[in-house]
């Protein structure tokens, strides 16, 4: 195969046939559930004006805490919710290690990061789900179906607070960052765009999970944005925006960075600038002039980035020869632990990548964890789709005693002026129990999730080294260098893990493993 | 990157006492005479009047809304413009000129009160960017529209400290802060104290120490990658221990992040970590009340100054008042009126506070007219530098505050001298 052919068969993914599981959905929405209300305060201030709400009726005056079944289903929706989306993110963790077009799973995963919208906001399983299967349909599409397909995505409306953008009083926050982070950058649009664009962005909102444009709230009046005049709606401004050369040079260089390395010269930008408009924005031939670039060959660009989170547990599994991601220790715990949440981005922009996703204790992180993959401690695993907070285990411990819910929900034994007004106002015990609410949530989105199975990988590192007809212990650590490692392994270091592995005596799978443990913990391993 | 070279005898002791050799198992009893050895170390040598003072910077990330945190109640344009979302004068917890706190921060009322706390009014700099990332880089590195690559407290320590001296700097987050980024200064950033640690046996760990170390390649991200390993390999045991064996019966409150932060900080405080600046983020762009934001806002101001309070309770405490001061900054205000969607959007000028035993509690620089606005937002008063110099030269008394923040900043007095 010439490297053409080999680009065109990665770039062109969608030849491949690929049959995946789908996402198997738990079902935790019940009718009037939708929509749902932005805080607990509000969703207890709607269920006393209308005697019910997310689907509970509110107990008859005079009993005790009338409002308790509400409070108990906010929070249950909200932990529910939680779990699902870890269970969401499982499952595309196992897509990315089982998929035959591993591009199209790393696209998504770009497109995830630029266009970050995080589920700790919008609440909702569903909505990151349909927006991850929009990303991955068009993820080597073309830039303007992509635009248009986020700024529609009722995930990021919510996410950005467009829902609330209407013609009275505009909310920018959408228009703000559509310019300054999905395509333009900072410096190339005045504070006056971001207000116009604002004005044609309104009434674009969602009906729970469809785009809804609610005409009654948008602004049909002219606008002048980036120069030019007209009553624009949001596409008019998505058509301007791809006007600009600078857009494509923002776009293009940021997947450059994102695939070959973070530094990028002025004349390289222009042209992939050039190569994105010249071809209306289609991002296949962006790709393929990158793959086939010599600068993504060059010694410079050669192992100079740092592997993500989720890349660097995924890419491990595929190496150990993994057919499906293990479930102890947890991947998504393990890739939180290391800064990247799936469906959890930290802000509206994303991971910042690159040396940024290493401290101190991330970089110790990222070795421990597969210690804790080569010796799972299977006996102390706690699930975290099934784990009670420090708070609610205590409220628990204390109801199963035989306390009554008021005395059990008491945290605090603080003297009265040495607690925090926030433990005063979570131990407030009128209409209803937020703390005790907190903890029923839980519980009851544990019975309505799906359980995750738990189990540790299964390994075999001594037929790993027999089949590559390792027999030395000079030949086992170059073997593992040489298929774990993107650098060559200092004669130094090359020395230490020779020595360490004689030092163990007789060559086991449990030293294998050790050793393991060690070539994955080497700064060198962070190398992509 | 490290230096290599020029060790002197301070630089000896303060290496051996916090660097590989206090890790194992010390008791706290015995760290704590190092932490004292240490100090006495520093002392004489340091180009600051107060080598024992230590700065704690917390940032309340997404722009907090000012105008609702220190209410104008007297000013009636501050009612127009927050029909809906102004504090109500009856709610409001009354300080000093027609100015008060939210109702939630109790706990800002009580530092108030005890004399503790300094509020700087409209803080900002000249053409502000509404940009949360923009703007909050021009924060973090003190030199806003100017394109600079480190932050204020990483030149600060990189012109204080040598570059030998370990963890001048603390980071409490998952990840970097651009402020603490450092041209000398390798910052210590953690975020679960009980998790920085390098797991398995002693061959194992003695064979990764070994291999934690520079490479002597041309590859400048595997060298940043060697020399966090080294610095991770020396901090983690002795950071570990400080922070699992803290006990306080002082309430933070229950606001996650910032509290257990400012926990950690006062464990590491109590148990002599030599460390002089700290930096605590509120994470996530919590502070970004484009929607709803009575509720919310209220819970965050709500933990902030719990747990706030806390800390500065946890030092006195502690005996340690004296020597720590807190500053408090978010990377803009919002906008004066409210918008449609019982939010507010991105806007300038914010009041930052002050806080400590040594500060002169009480209301700084001016208010910023409600009604003479420059497109809807408040003309900034102060610039937010002032209240960097005043630490600097003020709090830690390093004199040449200038060449840290590139231009003369007049400190405003809020520290007796």
């Amino acid at each position: 195969m010439t490297p053409a052919q080999a680009v065109d068969s990665l770039v062109e993914f969608s030849a491949i046939p690929a049959a995946l599981k789908p996402f198997d959905e738990s079902g935790i929405w019940d009718p009037g559930m939708d929509p749902f209300p932005p805080s607990r305060a509000e969703a207890v201030r709607l269920a006393r004006e209308r005697g019910e709400g997310l689907g509970e009726k509110v107990r008859p005056a005079g009993s005790q805490r009338r409002l308790q079944p509400v409070v108990d289903k906010f929070f249950y929706s909200l932990a529910a919710n939680s779990i699902e989306t870890q269970r969401l993110g499982l499952w595309w963790a196992n897509r990315m290690l089982a998929t035959p077009r591993p591009l199209e799973e790393k696209l998504t995963l770009f497109w995830h990061g630029h266009f970050a919208t995080g589920q700790n906001k919008t609440r909702d399983y569903r909505m990151m789900l349909r927006q991850n299967a929009m990303f991955r349909a068009q993820a080597a599409g073309d830039l303007r179906g992509l635009l248009v397909g986020i700024l529609k995505d009722p995930g990021m409306l919510v996410y950005l607070d467009n829902g609330e953008n209407v013609k009275t009083h505009p909310n920018e926050n959408f228009g703000r960052e559509l310019l300054e982070l999905f395509t333009m950058g900072v410096g190339h649009y005045t504070e006056k765009d971001v207000r116009e664009a604002a004005r044609a962005f309104t009434g674009w909102t969602n009906d729970v999970l469809a785009f809804k444009f609610d005409a009654d709230q948008h602004d049909f009046g002219s606008k002048t944005f980036l120069g030019r005049t007209g009553p624009f709606n949001g596409e008019d401004i998505i058509d301007i925006i791809l006007q600009q050369p600078v857009t494509a040079e923002f776009v293009g260089g940021k997947v450059y960075k994102h695939f070959v390395r973070e530094e990028l010269s002025g004349p390289v930008r222009a042209g992939l600038g050039r190569t994105l408009r010249d071809t209306g924005y289609q991002l296949k031939p962006l790709l393929k002039q990158i793959f086939l670039s010599k600068d993504f060959y060059s010694p410079a660009s050669h192992a100079t980035q740092i592997k993500g989170p989720v890349h660097l547990v995924v890419s491990t599994y595929k190496k150990l020869g993994l057919t499906e991601v293990p479930t102890i220790p947890d991947f998504g715990r393990m890739t939180a632990s290391l800064g990247q949440s799936l469906f959890d981005p930290p802000n509206v922009a994303g991971w910042a990548g690159g040396r940024t996703w290493i401290t101190p204790s991330t970089l110790l992180q990222r070795g421990n964890l597969f210690r804790d993959v080569l010796f799972p401690d299977v006996k102390n695993f706690r699930p975290p789709d099934r784990a009670l907070s420090a708070t609610d285990r205590a409220v628990g411990e204390r109801l199963a005693r035989g306390m009554d819910i008021t005395d059990a929900t008491k945290e605090s034994d603080a003297t009265p002026n040495m607690t925090a007004e926030s433990n005063m106002m979570v131990d407030r015990d009128e209409d209803y129990n937020t703390r005790y609410g907190g903890y029923k949530g839980y519980l009851m989105a544990f019975e309505r999730t799906k359980t995750t199975p738990r189990r540790p990988a299964s390994v075999d590192l001594t037929a790993m080294a027999t089949a590559a007809g390792a027999n030395t212990a000079e030949a086992v650590v170059d073997y593992f260098a040489r298929r774990f490692l993107s650098v060559p392994l200092a004669d130094k270091d090359r020395a230490v893990l020779i020595a360490f592995l004689r030092g163990k005596g007789a060559t086991t799978e449990s030293s294998l493993r050790e050793l393991l443990y060690l070539v994955l913990s080497l700064p060198e391993y962070q190398l992509g | 990157m490290r230096a290599c070279c020029s060790r002197s005898r301070r630089d000896f002791l303060v290496r051996g006492l916090y660097g590989i050799g206090i890790g194992a198992g010390l008791p706290l009893l015995l760290n704590r005479t190092s932490a004292a050895l240490a100090a006495e170390a520093l002392q004489g040598t340091s180009v600051e009047k107060h080598p024992e003072r230590i700065l704690v910077v917390v940032e309340l990330s997404g722009g907090n809304d000012g105008l609702n945190t220190v209410v104008p109640y007297a000013d009636p344009a501050y009612y127009r413009a927050r029909p809906r979302l102004g504090i109500r004068e009856a709610e409001v917890i009354k300080a000093a000129g027609g100015f008060g706190f939210h109702p939630a921060m109790v706990g800002f009322e009580r530092l108030y009160k005890d004399g503790l706390l300094g509020i700087v009014h409209g803080c900002g700099y000249d053409h502000p960017s509404l940009s949360h990332f923009s703007s909050m880089g021009f924060w973090h590195t003190g030199v806003p529209n100017g394109g600079e690559s480190l932050g204020w407290l990483g030149r600060l320590a990189d012109r204080t400290y040598e570059t030998s001296t370990q963890n001048v700097i603390v980071n409490l987050g998952n990840s970097q802060s651009l402020a603490v980024r450092s041209g000398s200064h390798s910052p210590l950033v953690f975020d679960d104290p009980a998790r920085f640690r390098r797991e398995g046996a002693d061959d194992e760990k003695r064979a990764l120490v070994e291999m934690s170390r520079p490479k002597g390649t041309t590859n400048p991200t595997l060298e940043f990658l060697a020399s966090t390993a080294q610095n991770a390999a020396e901090s983690s045991d002795f950071v570990r221990q400080a922070t699992a064996g803290y006990r306080t019966p002082v309430d933070y409150g229950i606001g996650g992040g910032l509290a257990g932060n400012l926990q950690r900080v006062a464990s590491l405080i109590a148990s002599g970590m030599p460390t002089r600046l700290y930096y605590v983020t509120y994470q996530g762009n919590s502070f970004d009340t484009h929607v709803q934001q009575a509720d919310l806002h209220s819970r965050l101001l709500m933990y902030t100054a719990d747990a706030i309070r806390g800390f500065v309770e946890d030092m006195k405490r502690l005996g340690r008042d004296n020597e720590v001061a807190v500053m408090v900054f978010t990377e803009f205000g919002r906008r004066v009126e409210e918008n449609g969607s019982l939010g507010t959007d991105h806007g300038t000028a914010t009041p930052m506070f002050v806080i400590g035993k040594g500060v002169k509690g009480g209301f700084y620089g001016r208010h910023p007219s409600l009604t003479d606005l420059d497109d809807g937002n408040m003309r900034m008063t102060t610039d937010f530098r002032r209240v960097y110099a005043t630490m600097i030269k003020e709090w830690l008394g390093y004199d040449d505050a200038a060449s840290v923040l590139k231009g003369s900043f007049e400190p405003l007095g809020v520290f007796a001298s």
